[in-house]
This record gives structure tokens, C-alpha cells and sequence, in this order.
């Protein structure tokens, strides 16, 4: 009986700080190599999908997702989305999707001439379900070791 | 624009449930501290009920009564700046 009632708790904060993983923001160091637009139908992974750019209507069951694909300072690639999150969740209150995209093209290097981007983002990569995180800034840096403290996940 | 106006109406009906709950508590706090003053002494004579009444009737006009808007103030505040530094910052 007491598995039980661990189990229960144990599953309760598993889910809870999952929730928050993927909800709150966290910081890559990587280099933008290509930035695209996709057709994306949305099946089983939709929950894990953003909306349509505010003010575009709502009810498609397919749109234009645009990507940003980069090589992390780790060596390994990523690829994130760039959707609206709008006045819905997570409160990101994101509008500013194109504009981003725009700086994110403007920030596409090459591995001989890097230009290292840290960008700000939520979500998880599963190649499974394929499923992407949300970046939500980009800001240039100079060198790919800069140190960032996450204040907001600290205080949240 | 419907998903703003869906946020605001959501938003606007839980806040107004927190400012009434907070603003219920408050009051009853006041109660409690005017009855303790009361029975502590010193309080001219007056009995109970007029005391608490005259007590509650300062506390009705008081700043710190005005001060439990800020539940509406502060999630607006909040949000304003989210808006402002994931957008334009």
C-alpha cells in the first residue's frame, strides 16, 4: 500500500516539474545556419504546437511554420520553431514571430566564420514525435562561453 | 483579437473572485484587531459593537482598503512588461 502512495507522489512531481521545464525559458549558445518555412500538418503532436500568427485566423488544421536551424555550440544540431504564443499559453506573450525570424536570417554564419547566437527558448526536441521548442529571442554574442544566469527560472 | 478579449473577461473574472476574497479577509483581520483593541482597554467607555463599528467605518475610507485594487493593477503590470520584453527589447 505504501508503493502505492509513493508512486502516486513520486509520478505528481515528475509531472509538475515537467511541466515547468518545458514551460520556462532556457538559453542555447549556437551558430544559426538556415532559417525556413515548413507546412506543418498538425496529427497527434498538436498540443505541442503554438497558434497562428495573432490576427490570422485559427481554425486550419495545417499552416506555414517557420524554422531555425543551428548548430550548438556543443556540436550537436537543433532546430527550433518560431511560432506566435499570442495572448494564449505559455504567457510568452509573443507577437513578434516574423521580426524574429527576420534576425535570425540576419544572423546565419558559416562554421569557418561563426557568429554565436544565444537564444532564448521553451519546449523540448523529441525527434520522436517531432516536436521542436519555441525559440522566443535571439541576441548575438562574441564568444560562445559567455556565463548566463537564468533569473527567471531562479525567482519562478 | 477574440483571444484578447477572451484573456481579459477570464482574467478580469478571477481577478474580481481575488479581490473580493482578499478584500473579505482584510476586512475580517480589521475585526479581529478592533475587538482585541477593545478588550485590551482604554477605549473611552464605548462599548463593543460601537467601537468596532466606529473602527470599521475608518478602516471602509482607509488607504490600505484602496491598496487591495493592486490585485488588478500588478497582473496588468506584469504582463504589459512581458509584452514589452519578449517583443521589443
Amino acid at each position: 500500500m505504501g508503493y502505492i502512495k509513493w508512486t502516486f507522489w513520486i509520478t505528481f512531481w515528475v509531472l509538475v516539474a515537467s511541466f515547468f521545464h518545458y514551460t520556462l525559458p532556457q538559453h542555447d549558445v549556437a551558430r544559426i545556419t538556415d532559417t525556413y518555412e515548413k507546412r506543418i500538418d498538425f496529427g497527434e503532436n498538436s498540443l505541442f504546437w503554438a497558434s497562428a500568427d495573432t490576427g490570422n485566423a485559427v481554425t486550419s488544421v495545417n499552416r506555414d511554420v517557420f524554422f531555425i536551424q543551428t548548430r550548438l555550440s556543443n556540436d550537436n544540431v537543433m532546430v527550433y520553431r518560431n511560432e506566435d504564443t499570442g495572448w494564449g499559453w505559455p504567457p510568452y506573450f509573443k507577437f513578434d514571430t516574423t521580426n524574429l525570424q527576420a534576425e535570425a536570417s540576419d544572423l546565419k554564419s558559416v562554421a569557418e566564420t561563426p557568429q554565436w547566437v544565444v537564444i532564448k527558448h521553451y519546449g523540448w526536441r523529441n525527434e520522436f514525435m517531432s516536436i521542436f521548442p519555441n525559440a522566443v529571442s535571439v541576441r548575438a554574442v562574441d564568444d560562445p562561453n559567455v556565463r548566463m544566469i537564468p533569473w527567471l527560472n531562479i525567482t519562478f | 483579437m477574440f483571444a484578447l478579449a477572451r484573456l481579459v473577461v477570464v482574467g478580469f473574472f478571477v481577478l474580481t473572485i481575488v479581490y473580493i476574497c482578499l478584500s473579505l479577509y482584510s476586512r475580517s483581520v480589521r475585526r479581529d484587531k478592533l475587538e482585541t483593541e477593545w478588550r485590551e482597554g482604554g477605549t473611552e467607555g464605548a462599548n463593543i459593537e460601537e467601537f468596532v463599528q466606529k473602527g470599521l467605518e475608518e478602516y471602509d475610507g482607509s488607504l490600505r482598503r484602496k491598496l487591495i485594487l493592486g490585485v488588478y493593477v500588478i497582473p496588468i503590470g506584469i504582463v504589459s512588461f512581458i509584452i514589452y520584453a519578449t517583443n521589443f527589447m
